[in-house]
């Protein structure tokens, strides 16, 4: 057993426990469990980045060096650590645990999927030994983590709606007001969409190289143009007819669906895309 | 009439509805199989559907008139709703609200007030020291007894919008141009042969280079793990019967000659190779020929005449094989030889009853056995050329800027009175932004701390 694939395991639980941590702070109402699930978090991170060095190092040993970005298992991988890290930042620039119970279940989830996967380093083939593969695999995944976030911060938005006064249950009421949640989920977007931008062109730049057009309509590509209009419609929906709320949370939930076809729905339709 | 075609393209109720429409039928062309896919799954719909779908374009959906209509009604959209909206950005970076406005003063927190204990000359000279070192064009203005001062910063954000979609225009003008202008071409090139017909892409066309490609070699390496490492193409570009050009093509590697982007995209084998067999009866040592498709032999034992019918490279997943057809006095035997022949045997038991034409020692006394096929490739190349693409580069770039403009920069304004008040000098300061309050909070914070720290 190589010993990256272990700590990333490992991993897998961390984020689980921190995870349950977080239901722990918002279903008791205690603030006592949120050092814990930020902490987990964060150790969980810091032995994910550690392993993911020790993958890339180990994979230059094997004489095939590349980053540890080149198949779904290492995909999987760098979704869960972009979320992580994008959560962190967030939780540490707003100074609230609330939305960890959203967000970090998605990271776990991530690399769970990954477990199933087989962990092997292997080595490029001819299409993928590029340059560009690093750049638009995270700049992608990033894109990726942020709608994510943005998606949980979507259905917290809904279960607040559910909220009736001063009597509801600690879950509700520890979560934070509708318009903060609305204001983080658009900043989460923002990100995202910035990102997801970086990530087509990238994309592009890439395919002009291998495969001689910038732009080939393969299924992949269709897909993150799809998500690119269903956030775009999002952004301008709010920016220039002021939609909030409501209408913004279930668009960012519409616009993670995409993102997850984008991801893994697309495995299942024919094209040229199929190593992720 | 005019009035209720403008109003119609400058909505945004449009720009919302066609992003939506654009992205919903985008699905249809990833479940339809497209032409270019090779179309070799048309066969399980049912011919009434493949009509309709014709007749609607959905084989080939992105490059479809209505698709195309609805991607150049997005860009009038875009087109009018930037025109419309302009003006209204251009005043608001152009425009100096008056100094002495009292709105910005109205209702300010205690703690952007300050009260200090010097001349009011002195506070002044302060202020306006500091502003003009933070930010570009201060106003002042003096009244009998107050000085107002106005700052801004971040105006240009009001044209971030504009940038976006500008960039998108110039990045579809780009499209448009590579469409118009450029080409996509492929052809299959057997190691050895030499060309300069390419198949255009969509088109069912030809198209005559002014040079010729010539493929010297195809190779493939593999990892240890039996991964393909590489393929390469030893190109050679000949004009007049002189080489311009020799080089390796790798994937992620093109060579550009006169403009044109030549890529590694596909391989494959010709049949036909060259085959080793050798012959032998009984324990003799046998003897090994090379032979080719169709190529003929005779044994003259048996007085029968051997034709090589075919060379196959991987037959059923068994690995090399060649068909031979024997005839002899005692009739036609077919028979496959493999070079894998005691692995097959020990996979399936009893072969050779099962399938007697598999078995290299039917034709008694003669045993056949492959030794290898040497095969021929040809390299299939991509071949691009494309004058939109530094357009298109250039709009990617821009939109990015943009972006950041948009998303990140924001119109503050800051308001700044300096009068007196109770015997001692007053510094007030007011403040608006388009966006980002907590940016503009951060700004006038620094502001206060400042004109504190300076004038004391």
């Amino acid at each position: 057993m190589i010993i990256n694939t272990t700590i990333l395991s490992w991993v897998t639980f961390i984020y689980l426990g921190s995870a349950i941590f977080y239901l722990f702070r918002m279903v008791t109402g205690r603030e006592f469990w949120g050092p814990f699930a930020s902490s987990s978090a964060l150790a969980g991170l810091v032995a994910q980045t550690f392993a993911l060095i020790l993958r890339w190092i180990e994979s230059y040993k094997m004489g095939i060096g590349h980053a540890p970005l080149s198949n779904l298992y290492e995909s999987l991988i760098f979704f869960a650590w972009a979320i992580v890290l994008l959560y962190l930042i967030m939780e540490w620039r707003i100074k609230s645990r609330n939305l960890g119970v959203f967000v970090i279940p998605f990271a776990f989830l991530s690399m769970a999927y990954a477990s199933l996967e087989d962990g092997v380093i292997q080595p490029l083939i001819p299409a993928l030994q590029s340059n560009w593969l690093t750049s638009h695999v995270i700049t992608c995944f990033f894109g990726y983590a942020a709608f994510t976030i943005a998606c949980g911060l979507g259905f917290m938005y809904l279960l607040k709606g559910l909220e009736k006064g001063e009597s509801s249950r600690p879950f509700l009421r520890f979560m934070p007001d509708r318009e903060i949640l609305d204001e983080l989920s658009y900043h989460s977007v923002v990100i995202g969409f910035i990102f997801l931008t970086l990530g087509i062109i990238t994309g592009s730049v890439w395919a002009y190289s291998a495969w001689g057009s910038y732009w080939s309509w393969d299924p992949k590509e269709t897909w993150s143009f799809i998500t690119w209009l269903i956030y775009a419609a999002m952004l301008h929906s709010r920016f220039v007819r002021g939609w909030r709320g409501k209408r913004m949370a279930i668009m960012s939930i519409i616009g993670f669906a995409s993102v997850l076809f984008t991801y893994f729905g697309v495995n299942y339709l024919p094209g040229l895309h199929s190593y992720f | 009439m005019k009035k209720k075609v403008l109003p119609f393209f400058a909505s945004l109720k449009l720009t919302i509805s066609l992003l939506i429409i654009i992205a919903v039928v985008s699905i249809l062309g990833t479940v339809i199989p497209q032409q270019y896919d090779g179309g070799e799954s048309f066969s399980h719909l049912s011919p009434g559907l493949v009509k309709a779908f014709e007749s609607l374009q959905l084989f080939d959906m992105y490059h479809s008139v209505w698709f195309v209509i609805l991607m150049g009604l997005l860009s009038l959209n875009l087109i009018v709703c930037s025109l419309n909206r302009f003006p209204t950005s251009w005043r608001l970076f152009r425009k100096i609200p008056s100094l002495d406005r009292g709105k910005p003063f109205e209702n300010l927190p205690p703690d952007r007030v300050l009260a200090i204990e010097r001349e009011p000359n002195e506070v002044i000279r302060g202020v306006e020291n500091l502003l003009r070192r933070r930010y570009k064009g201060v106003r002042k203005k003096d009244t009998a007894n107050t000085t107002f001062f106005y700052a801004q910063k971040g105006a240009y954000s009001h044209f971030g919008v504009y940038i976006i979609h500008a960039s998108i225009l110039i990045i579809i003008a780009g499209v448009i141009i590579g469409s118009l202008l450029g080409f996509e071409a492929f052809v299959n090139l057997p190691e050895g042969e030499s060309t300069n017909t390419v198949h255009l892409g969509r088109q069912n066309r030809v198209k005559e280079l002014d040079f010729t490609v010539r493929c010297d070699r195809f190779s493939i390496a593999y990892y240890d793990n039996g991964m393909p490492k590489e393929y390469r193409s030893d190109l050679s570009f000949l004009k007049n019967k002189e080489v311009m050009f020799q080089g390796p093509l790798l994937v992620n590697h093109p060579i550009i000659i006169n403009g044109i982007r030549f890529y590694q995209a596909s391989y494959g084998s010709i049949p036909g190779g060259q085959a080793y067999i050798t012959i032998k009866k009984g324990n003799e040592e046998g003897t090994t020929i090379m032979v080719k498709q169709k190529d003929k032999f005779y044994l003259k034992e048996k007085d029968a005449k051997v034709t090589i019918e075919r060379i196959e490279e991987n037959l059923m997943s068994m690995g090399p094989s060649v068909l031979i057809n024997i005839q002899s006095p005692e009739g036609n035997i077919r028979l496959w030889v493999f070079k894998y022949i005691e692995r097959i045997k020990e996979g399936i038991p009893g072969l050779f009853k099962k399938v007697p034409k598999f078995n290299p020692g039917l034709f008694r006394p003669y045993y056949f056995k492959l030794n290898k096929i040497e095969s021929r490739y040809y390299t299939g190349l991509q071949l691009s050329h494309d004058p939109g693409v530094s357009i298109v580069a250039i709009g990617s770039f821009f939109i990015i800027i943009g972006f950041i403009i948009t998303f990140f920069a924001s119109h503050k304004r800051f308001w700044v009175k300096v009068d007196e008040h109770e015997g001692r000098s007053r510094i007030s300061v007011g403040a608006s932004s388009n966006r980002d309050p907590v940016g503009l909070e951060r700004e006038i914070e620094y502001l206060v701390r400042h004109f504190k720290k300076g004038i004391e």
